[in-house]
């Protein structure tokens, strides 16, 4: 298989994620992966943590063995914009924090790309074919009445001349 | 809020109910006032509030979330929150909220938690893995993941519930696993969330205690690349005055006591370690803030230990938690 970096390969993978990890490999120039059946990637920019900053719900206890809380719950800022993202998706801080930094690419992507913005650009793009899906099922619907309506009326003449 | 009072009121007269009839009446008799998700929340939040449970908030919601079959209420469509639960639904949170009235730790009254990328059971007395841990997870990754974690593999003492261990085989595929636990219920717990991701056939759990049994440790755990481990490493007189919640021996306690200084189960890994890890494999350990450099002072001093010191991390609340050595080569 001769792939040249940048190609694009389709590539079904279980609903374990991080398995499918292992054909990637930008570094040595296999071609990135577009996951079937799930929203294709958009290049965003990479975050620069520098301009985080990150808040737990954690209170002033010990910490480590000696706590037990619960709440997970992530906020992170970007400074330079003022946006920030709260995440409590799931119960794992580090999971919220991954998810905190999507979710803030993404605001980052529309905040400062505006119409350019490859993350608008997508859901336009979803939006679109809902549409178009709606639109096609209607006339299909359409298409099946007419059918009805013309069987009935050829069956009734079909009385009459009998 | 008057609507709330009224209904709070309801809600008062009929746990009465509950509580002195709940043996006898099959049903759970609060199914008989029909409340939504968010008012189920905030019933239960304000009663754990009044009985002085800790985080009362959250707990009332992960409970009410776990019946509705989520995570959190985050994953709730705002739809959902008006809607009434079922009678069945009704009951499930009454049932869980009277565990949490007891004190037990949210994650023993659902039964699971999330640990980094994956979902474990959870079951008392087996400790519940802290988040500062999926840190120590990160860090063993983050050297071991360039080469994929080919064909190394870990020894993990302690595993409890199996975190660091499944989630090591989680995020790397080629990477074997040995876990040990002094205490039966949490190899079979481990063994049990290995089955339930399918990380059984890399993983192997040894019911064993590295302080009693360290000659059949040696014995059967062989040469491995990275020793990881989450020991107990409270300071005694610090565990009598930890929360309610771990106090009223929900957890065990032997996985949190260190012995006096905290140390007593880290120096018997780290005297251990030098035959367990192949030359320059590494040892990653969560401590208490006090032990970094306690530890370092100790191999130091100890140089026939044959470990060196490489580097003390910090966890997400700023506080060093975590010691990195590294076996040293043999002088020839």
């Amino acid at each position: 298989m001769n792939w040249k970096r940048g190609d694009y390969v389709l590539v079904y993978y279980s609903s374990r994620v991080l398995r499918f990890d292992i054909f990637i490999s930008l570094s040595v120039g296999l071609p990135r992966i577009r996951a079937a059946g799930k929203r294709d990637r958009i290049d965003l920019d990479s975050l620069n943590e520098e301009h985080l900053e990150e808040q737990f719900v954690r209170g002033s206890g010990p910490g480590g063995q000696a706590t037990n809380k619960t709440c997970n719950c992530v906020v992170l800022k970007h400074i330079p914009s003022g946006i920030v993202v709260k995440c409590h998706q799931t119960r794992s801080v580090d999971m919220n924090r991954k998810k905190a930094r999507e979710i803030m690419q993404e605001k980052l992507d529309i905040f400062y790309k505006g119409e350019d913005s490859g993350v608008l650009k997508q859901r336009k793009e979803q939006e679109w074919r809902k549409l178009e899906k709606r639109k096609r099922a209607r006339e299909r619907l359409e298409k099946k009445q007419l059918f009805k309506e013309n069987a009935l009326a050829d069956s009734k003449q079909g009385e009459h001349t009998r | 809020m008057e609507a709330f009072s009224r209904l709070y009121g309801r809600f008062r007269r009929l746990m009465h109910l509950h509580t002195v009839h709940r043996r006898q009446q099959g049903l759970c008799a609060a199914a008989k006032v029909r409340l939504s998700v968010q008012q189920a929340a905030d019933v239960w939040a304000r009663r754990f509030e009044e009985a002085g449970v800790s985080e009362p908030g959250p707990s009332s919601q992960y409970i009410v979330a776990h019946v509705l079959g989520v995570k959190t209420m985050a994953n709730l469509e705002p739809g959902i929150l008006g809607r009434t639960l079922t009678d069945v639904q009704m009951q499930q949170v009454w049932e869980l909220c009277g565990r949490r009235l007891c004190r037990m730790p949210v994650q023993y009254v659902i039964e699971e938690w999330d640990f980094r990328d994956i979902t474990l059971k959870m079951r008392p007395p087996v400790f519940i893995p802290r988040p500062e841990t999926e840190d120590l997870v990160s860090f063993v990754l983050a050297d071991l993941q360039p080469a994929w974690g080919a064909g190394f593999t870990v020894l993990e003492v302690g595993c409890g519930s199996g975190a660091i261990s499944l989630s090591l085989l989680q995020n790397l595929p080629r990477l074997r696993v040995i876990a040990l636990d002094r205490n039966k219920a949490a190899v079979d717990l481990t063994n049990e969330n290995a089955h339930r991701l399918g990380l059984r056939d890399r993983l192997q759990v040894l019911h064993l205690d590295v302080m009693q049994d360290a000659e059949k440790v040696l014995r059967e755990c062989g040469l491995v690349d990275v020793l990881v481990s989450n020991p107990p490493y409270l300071f005694s007189q610090d565990v009598t005055s930890l929360q309610p919640e771990i106090l009223d021996r929900f957890e065990d306690l032997a996985a949190l006591d260190g012995g006096a200084d905290g140390l007593q189960i880290i120096r018997q890994i780290l005297s251990l370690a030098p035959h367990l890890l192949k030359d320059q494999g590494r040892v990653y350990l969560e401590v208490d803030p006090r032990h970094p450099p306690l530890i370092e002072q100790y191999v130091e001093e100890a140089k026939e230990v044959g470990l060196q010191y490489i580097q003390t991390q910090c966890d997400i609340t700023e506080r060093p938690r975590f010691s990195i050595l590294q076996k040293t080569r043999p002088e020839r």
